[in-house]
């Protein structure tokens, strides 16, 4: 990531470990790129066979996929639903504005990096290594955190999965839906 | 196909296109009068200029998508290629998903076809209170009823499709006030994907009516070509400096087109259309472009009932309640119309969106959900909730959309009436669309809880397909970007002509307004050019 386009957002810890967000400007989740050019860790290069997303959101969406889609997936062929789910967010990701990427890009930027990953999500370890209930434990921590971006982190994660798997064949029998008529 | 593709029968016959993905250098172009959008706005304008005689070019920042390309209405395809960014405009801060067209069309190629003249409240407030002068109900109604007849309005004679009928039979036992919607559609098939694209050429949307005309009458389109910037010389449009846009509509692709005409017609819509006249610097002693935008602040209530209603097939909109859309008068409490929204797999999942068991149920019940929502009239009351039209360091346009203490009163209340209406019409349990809230089993459990929903952003899931206003119109050059006529006051050869013109929201979905009001206005402008 460029760090010269985050400089709108100051991340700190406070005394107390509480995270304190002082905006300026826009809001948007810019703490990651400054954070990449500290720790010279962010890839900006898509993973291979992807578009848009880069390994470490490759890594962190395969573990968040299966819980966030939990009940849905055909027992015995989760894995085939993330990866067919990861492939279709690509692909939308890949239409959005510029703007919105880089909205998006930022977000899984935090996410991605250890620094900004520990203190906001409660996994302290790798995502690939993450436990169902860690990852749930995140998802309810950023559903009700008092800090506005992280609800919206939470709201765009939530709405941007399932929009990339019901868009799949795969998905059409578990929600009665026929598919669409023939012309 | 058993649908003959028009439009691209037209492309065969000679009509002139220009697909600005496939420039293989920069290009110019002339005409009589260059349309920025192709949309309800610039599609109508287009038709009437080019049948006075005019050279018309349309030019639309949208890739050209046809009857063709829309079957086998898969979400996935469509979704990304025919709304703004990719699907993903949002207001500035993250909490309002904003629904909009692009395309060849714009919003009128991918809307679900009601049809509703702009209310007489909605007239009468415009003119007491933004000095909009000519434009009362009498005066409107012979250019609706122009458009009417030129886009097959009529109310739905079809029964309405299970989602809708909820609605109907809720009111029904309530003793509330509903009607059947008008939908600009001919020989529709009932199908109910008109979100995607219509795949029959049933819709009567720009992309089928007045942009063929136009090209029919010696007219040009320029597609996937994004206006950039007006170039001004004084008070007069001297020029428009586009941007060529890559097949995905993404990014520019470094090839430019440059435009000269003797009149500019801006018709980019709600957010588009402040945002050339702010790329452009133009003249705005009052600071206006881009203030006052509007939403129509919708937000949803699900319903799951014993029997299938099979809310993905069928005439998307067929029924709707005005009951508590003017009972206050125009500018008293936040009021709305009720209607449902069509919910084929993916849109249904990213309102009904969850985590885990919980979705998976919500999903599963897909058949047997009802999905209502209630569009908030903002903009009438001084208190309500407001946009502002901002650009990114890129240019691009976000908007800046404050909620209000006033609007969040509205959003609970028509929570309220939507479960009410929901039980009245038999429903197991109802979902006011809130991540606190539960699966609701009683009228009185629902009336509980929502009177305690916390009304904050990101846990009310709120969203908007009507983006009105940002470039108001008014006789008083320090209410309004034009005058009653689209007359831009500072600049004398551009008019604008499409919804950001609304002085307010409508208070019915907005396309008939649009419609009527840019027929009338194009017309006027025939004879001020022919002068």
């Amino acid at each position: 990531m460029n760090a010269s386009n985050n400089h709108n957002l100051a991340l700190a810890v406070s005394r107390r470990g509480l995270l304190k967000f002082s905006l300026m400007g826009s809001a948007m989740l810019a703490a990651a790129g400054v954070t990449a050019s500290l720790s010279g860790c962010s890839s900006s290069q898509p993973d291979t066979g992807y578009q848009v997303l880069r390994r470490e959101d490759v890594s962190f969406l395969s573990a968040l996929i299966p819980v966030v889609m939990q009940g849905t997936f055909v027992a015995g062929k989760e894995a085939t639903a993330t990866q067919l789910t990861l492939q279709a967010f690509d692909r939308n990701l890949a239409h959005f504005s510029p703007e919105v990427l880089k909205l998006m890009q930022q977000l899984l930027d935090v996410l991605g990096m250890a620094f900004t990953r520990g203190p906001l999500t409660g996994v302290w370890g790798s995502w690939d290594s993450a436990s169902r209930e860690e990852v749930t434990a995140f998802l309810e921590r950023w559903k009700n955190s008092s800090i506005s971006l992280l609800n919206m982190g939470y709201s765009s994660l939530v709405q941007l999965i399932p929009m990339a798997w019901y868009g799949q064949t795969e998905a059409w029998g578990h929600c009665g839906y026929p598919g669409p008529p023939t012309i | 196909m058993p649908v003959p593709d028009i439009f691209r029968q037209g492309i065969a016959r000679g009509w002139k296109t220009y697909d600005g993905s496939a420039l293989e250098q920069d290009l110019t172009l002339e005409a009589d009068v260059a349309i920025i959008g192709s949309g309800a706005g610039g599609g109508t304008t287009a038709e009437i200029l080019s049948a006075a005689g005019f050279k018309v070019l349309i030019i639309e920042e949208g890739p050209l998508r046809t009857s063709d390309d829309f079957a086998p209405l898969r979400e996935n395809k469509a979704y990304p290629a025919l709304y703004q960014e990719g699907l993903g405009r949002m207001s500035k801060n993250g909490a309002v998903t904003i629904l909009q067209g692009r395309a060849v069309g714009g919003t009128t190629t991918v809307n679900w076809t009601s049809s509703f003249r702009t209310p007489k409240p909605t007239l009468e407030h415009w003119a007491k209170e933004h000095a909009v002068a000519g434009h009362d109900e009498a005066s409107m109604a012979p250019w609706f009823a122009k458009m009417e007849e030129r886009l097959g309005v009529a109310k739905w004679a079809v029964p309405p499709n299970g989602n809708n009928q909820v609605i109907a039979d809720g009111c029904d036992a309530l003793g509330l006030k509903h009607d059947i919607i008008p939908r600009n559609v001919r020989g529709c098939w009932n199908l109910g994907y008109c979100g995607l694209g219509c795949p029959t050429n049933a819709k009567q949307s720009m992309l089928v009516t007045t942009i063929p005309a136009t090209l029919d009458n010696n007219g040009e389109l320029l597609y996937l070509a994004r206006v950039n910037r007006l170039q001004i010389e004084g008070s007069r449009v001297v020029g428009l400096e586009c941007l060529a846009m890559d097949e995905r509509c993404v990014a520019p692709n470094g090839r430019k087109i440059s435009v000269r005409a003797k009149h500019y017609v801006l018709s980019g819509g709600g957010i588009n259309s402040p945002a050339v006249l702010l790329r452009s610097n133009a003249p705005d002693p009052h600071q206006l472009a881009g203030k006052r935008t509007f939403l129509h602040i919708t937000n949803f209530s699900a319903a799951r009932f014993a029997q299938k209603l099979d809310p993905f097939a069928g005439a998307p909109q067929s029924v709707y309640s005005d009951q508590f859309q003017w009972h206050d008068g125009a500018a008293g409490e936040m009021s709305y119309k009720i209607e449902v929204a069509p919910m084929q797999p993916v849109f249904a999942s990213t309102l009904l969106a969850g985590v885990g068991e919980q979705a998976a149920a919500t999903m599963a019940a897909l058949p047997h959900i009802n999905f209502m929502l209630a569009l908030g009239r903002d903009g009438f009351h001084p208190d309500s909730a407001i946009g502002n039209v901002e650009l990114r360091d890129d240019g691009s346009p976000i908007l800046d959309y404050q909620m209000t203490d006033y609007s969040w009163d509205g959003v609970r209340r028509a929570w309220l009436s939507m479960a009410e209406i929901q039980f009245a019409a038999g429903a197991q349990q109802v979902w006011p669309v809130h991540v606190d809230a539960p699966w609701l089993s009683s009228w009185q459990e629902a009336k509980a809880a929502i009177n305690s929903l916390p009304l904050e952003l990101y846990r009310a899931r709120i969203g908007s397909a009507h983006v009105m206003g940002g470039c108001g119109m008014s006789e008083d050059p320090k209410l309004g970007v034009t005058d009653s006529l689209g007359r831009h006051h500072q600049l004398e050869n551009l008019s604008i002509h499409d919804g950001s013109l609304f002085p307010t929201s409508i208070g019915a979905n907005p396309q008939l307004s649009i419609y009527g009001l840019t027929a009338k206005l194009a017309s006027q402008l025939v004879e001020r050019l022919k002068a």
